[in-house]
Formats: structure tokens, sequence, C-alpha cells
């Protein structure tokens, strides 16, 4: 039983991470209906800003997370405006191109940092024990945090005027021009919004998973199929895919091994998109 | 008197051919193993256009499908003296019954060219018949590459884990191991054999139908064409190939290791198509070749700036020559009249 409460508590903490990297996704690809492949090389470049700022630097680690927002932010916004503008309503050449993206940043890093895995400190240390089960304080303030960050993001693109705008965007863009939005400027904001998420997920990850240039692609799949699952628009739909996927694989790893866990949570996941693949919470389109 | 027109894609093929049937009169011994290997990439280029090129399912993981023929040869080729060693070393002693069962080479070929074909059959039946679009298909496969290169990595006693199969005995016909001369035209055969097949599939109705999925699925469901049957065919007819491509590298290449057959290979097959030019079969042979063989010569040298290199290409292909370049250089021939 503690065992089985141990997992639940370490499925909820990975949940936590895909959740984030996944709403950077559900940002870019569900509101702006771009399919970015270099995902995962934000996520890459937000856990890389985290280990300069903590290891290089030598500062806080609540300073990295704001760093890593922004670096990640200002690279979304780079390549949305030399790139995915260009290719708007053309999604095969968008996905080639930000493939090549990714390979680019891939090789950058590596050529500055190397290939080798970089080491970040954990920024909390100690744990305190449930009965038998033992949670570090570091697990927590990624729940806790995550949580926070949801939250922002609902009430930032609900309630404020620049979420407002692009909503109406998103909805109807030659209308929402027609009324004086600058659509370019949200296209490039909201890009780069999504971005920053992204970058967050990196440093969040940073202390507890490997930093490498190429640790990108699991979380590109892992982001997308969450948000897929979910339904690309709705935020919590988003949450429940990331709880179904990281606490499927955590328990299912405890079960039997994490290979044969991650095969089967790929393929119930493939079937959910075969059998419902506007995803389990979509919104009705109008 | 009336000369042959030949389009210029088919006369840049037959110049390929050529050169590639003539290379070993060089004399250039470790070229000439080099460019065998890399022929076995065109068949593999091919599986991937007559998919990508023709029907527009652009496959992210198709390095899998290759990479099950390619395990399943290299698994045949170290059991022919028993229990291979690497299994042993995991504590494997009797032999397990699936791997007698393709212990025979012709055995493991036919089980290497049906086993990726049939799950590109079920992967095509399960998906193509559902409103599963383009986007959905690519990260399917993508993330197929994942757990694929995963489970050879994990299964260290019946995959050799993250090392591969290695000390692979090379091409063998009859008993008789082939020299260097003989297998490469052994590839070349088969090489040409593909290419014939390809291009007379995708003249064929079959073909015209597949371009018209790639430019208008609704229109040709109204025409009557069941789409997802044909989306799904081709699927599998580009996963035998595949396979038939991972038999013949195991031991042309003398080894197979996950990096051979995982994400980085599927995306390498796909830079060389978005290079090379999609949907003429002479784009993906031409790029292939190209990207290997100038990999090849800059790698040595500059390493991780030829990927950076390779990055950058991409990203100026799509804006600049979004057909490619024998698309780009077909366009111009037409245009010069």
């Amino acid at each position: 039983m503690d065992s089985f409460f141990a997992l639940l508590l370490n499925g909820l903490n990975s949940s936590a991470l895909i959740l984030v990297a996944a709403l950077g996704m559900v940002v870019i690809c569900g509101l702006m209906n771009v399919i970015n492949l270099a995902h995962g090389e934000l996520i890459m470049i937000g856990a890389y800003t985290a280990f300069c700022v903590t290891q290089k630097a030598g500062l806080s680690f609540a300073l990295a997370l704001p760093a890593a927002f922004a670096a990640a932010a200002a690279a979304g916004a780079v390549l949305e405006i030399l790139v995915i503008r260009r290719l708007t309503g053309k999604p095969a050449e968008t996905m080639l191109a930000t493939f090549g993206i990714s390979v680019v940043l891939q090789q950058t890093v590596n050529l500055i940092f190397g290939a080798q895995s970089q080491y970040v400190a954990i920024p909390l240390e100690g744990n305190f024990s449930l009965g038998h089960v033992v949670v570090p304080f570091y697990n927590i303030f990624t729940i806790l945090f995550v949580a926070a960050v949801l939250a922002g993001t609902v009430v930032f693109l609900k309630k404020t005027r620049f979420g407002r705008r692009v909503r109406a965007v998103t909805q109807n863009r030659s209308m929402a021009e027609c009324l004086g939005v600058n659509s370019a400027r949200v296209d490039t904001l909201t890009f780069a919004f999504g971005s920053g998420l992204a970058g967050l997920a990196g440093a969040l990850a940073a202390p507890v998973k490997s930093v490498s240039p190429f640790m990108g692609g699991p979380y590109l799949v892992y982001s997308f199929l969450t948000s897929v699952v979910g339904g690309v628009a709705s935020f919590f739909g988003t949450t429940v895919g990331s709880l179904l996927v990281g606490e499927s694989s955590a328990l299912l790893g405890g079960l039997s091994n994490d290979v044969i866990a991650n095969i089967l949570v790929f393929l119930i996941i493939i079937a959910i998109i075969r059998f419902k693949p506007e995803g389990l919470f979509a919104k009705e389109r109008r | 008197m009336k000369r042959l027109k030949l389009p210029m894609t088919r006369k840049l093929d037959l110049a390929l051919f050529l050169v590639l049937g003539l290379f070993p009169l060089s004399g250039l011994l470790f070229y000439t193993q080099l460019i065998e290997k890399y022929m076995v990439f065109l068949i593999f280029a091919w599986s991937l256009d007559i998919l990508w090129g023709y029907a527009g399912l652009m496959d992210l993981g198709h390095a899998v499908l290759f990479g099950m023929g390619g395990y399943v040869m290299a698994l045949s080729l170290s059991a022919q003296n028993g229990v291979p060693e690497f299994m042993e070393r995991c504590g494997i002693t009797q032999m397990p019954l699936w791997l007698q069962a393709i212990t025979s080479p012709w055995a493991a070929v036919l089980v290497g060219i049906l086993l990726p074909a049939l799950l590109a059959w079920l992967l095509g039946r399960f998906l193509f018949t559902s409103q599963v679009g383009g986007v959905f298909f690519s990260v399917i496969t993508l993330s197929l590459a994942q757990v694929f290169t995963l489970f050879l990595n994990s299964r260290q006693d019946y995959t050799g884990g993250f090392n591969g199969i290695g000390d692979l005995p090379g091409l063998a016909l009859f008993g008789e191991p082939l020299t260097l001369t003989q297998s490469y035209y052994f590839v070349f055969a088969a090489v040409l054999l593909v290419y014939l097949f390809c291009r007379a599939l995708m003249n064929s109705r079959f073909g015209l139908i597949l371009r018209g999925i790639r430019e208008n699925e609704t229109r040709i469901e109204f025409l009557g064409c069941d789409r997802s049957a044909f989306k799904t065919a081709v699927f599998a007819v580009s996963g035998a190939l595949a396979g038939l491509a991972g038999v013949l590298y195991a031991p042309v290449n003398g080894m197979i290791a996950p990096n051979d057959v995982g994400v980085e290979f599927s995306t390498a097959a796909v830079v060389w198509l978005a290079i090379g030019g999609r949907g003429s079969l002479t784009g993906a042979a031409l790029g292939a070749m190209l990207i290997n063989v100038l990999g090849n010569m800059l790698s040595e040298q500059f390493g991780a700036f030829w990927q950076l290199l390779l990055g950058f290409v991409i990203v100026l292909v799509v804006f600049f020559a979004p057909e490619g370049i024998v698309g780009k250089l077909a366009k111009a021939v037409k245009e010069r009249g």
C-alpha cells in the first residue's frame, strides 16, 4: 500500500512536469494551430538557462525560473517572426521547417556545451515522510508551482486585455483585425508565451531529469500526446491528459517495468486518438 | 528521325545507376564498401518516398520498419552457430523457439520483409479508418520510433541492448560468402529491381490515386475510391520495402544497433527526401546519396558543424525550394522548354 502511495506521488510529480510542457503546446498548437516540432528544444533552452544561472553564474534557482521563461520566450518570438509567420496555412512545410530548427538548436547547444549531461543541483534539499513514504520537498514545490502556472495561464487568457485579444484573433482573425487588433503582434506574443511555458518546464525538470542537447525529443512526444488526448484547445483536458500520462506511466512502471509501461501508455494513447481524435474534453467548435 | 524523349528525372536516374554500376571498377575498396551501404539506403529512401512523396503521409518513425527487418536478419545471422554470444552473456543457454524459426536465412528474409509490412498494415488499418489527420500520423509514428528504441535498449538479452548486434558475416548465397564486388552487384541488382517496382507501381492507377489522395483526399473519396484502403496498402508496401532495406543492411554493414534504427535514422531519411525532393523517386535517391557522401566527407572534419549546416539547409529548402533540389531542377528545365 505504501509503495502504491509512493508511486502515486511520483506520478503526480511527473504529471506536473508534463503539464507545463503540454500547456505551452496547447497555447501554440491549440490556439495558433501551429505544429512546432522544435517544442522539445524550447524546453531544452529552458533547462540550459537554469543550468547557466544556477551552476555557472551561481545565482539562486528562484532567478532561474523567470530567466528560463524569458530565454525560451525570446527564442520563440524570433522563431515566429523568422519562420512560422511565413508559413501560415502550410502545416507540412511548418513541420519540416521547425524540424530543421530543432536540429539547429540541438547542434548549437551541442557545440557550446558539449553532448554530455549537465548537472543542476536540487534547489530545495530535504524531504519529509508520510508514514513510510519519503517525499522530497522539491516534488511538492513542483506540484504547487505548476498548479499556480496553470491558474495563471487560464486567468491570463480569460481575464486580461491581451488574453481577450488572443482569443479574438484565434476565433475570427479578419474580424479582430477590423476592430483594430494588430494580429501579427498578437501571434508573435502568443507564440512567445507558449515558448516561455516550455522553457519553464525545462527549468523545473532540470534538477531532477538529465539536461543534454538531445533531451527534447521525449518531451515533444509527451506534450503532444498529452495535449491531443485532452483536446488541443482545452486546459482542463490537458490537465486530465497529463495526469493520465504521468500517473499511468508511474503506476504501470511500478507494477512491471519502465519500458513495458511506456509501451502500454503509448498504446492507450493511440487508441484514444483513434476513437476520439478531437480529444477527451474537446470544446464544441462552431 | 524521332528522338526518344526522356523526362529529366529519368535521365538523372540513368546517370545515377551508371555511376553506381561502374563504381567498383575504380578499385577504391573502402569507398566501394561505403557506396554499397548507401545503396541500401536508396531502397529505404524510396520506401519513404512512395509513402510521403506520393501519398503525402509524413512518417517520422520510418526507421522502425527498417529496424525490424534489420534486427530479424541480424538475429538470424548471429544464430548460425547456436545460441548467439550476447544472449549467452545474459544467461540464455537454450535457443528460443522464435529464433529457431528464423535461423534459416531465407526464413529471416521472409520474416524481415513481412513483419514490418504487417505492423504497417495493422497500424494503417487502425489509424486511417478514423478521422485521424496527417499530423497525428506523423506524431504517432515519431513516438513509435521512441518506444522502439527504448525496447531495443532494454531487452538486452534479445537485442544486444545499446551495443546492438555486431560481428555479422557478410552477404552469402547458397552457403558461399560473396566477395566485395559480388556482394556490391548483388545489392545493385536489388536496388534496380526495387526501383523498377516503385516506378511501375507509381505509374499505375494505384500511384495516380495516391497522388490524388495527397492533393485532395475528399475529392478522391467522392470519385468512389476507399482512401483508407489505399493509404493502408501503400503503408504496407512501404513497410515491406523498408524491411527489405533493413534485411540487406545487417549483413552489408556487419552490425546493427539502436542508433541505426531509431528517431535519428528516421529523421535522416526525412532530411534526404526534403532536400532531394519528394514524389519523383529521383529526388529521394539523389538526396540520400548526396547527403550521405557529403556527410561522410565533412563529418570527420567538421563533426557537429555538419549537422548544424544540415539543419539550416532544411529550413532554407522549405523556404526557397519546397519541391526539393530535383523538383526545382525539373521546373527549371521545363521553363526553358
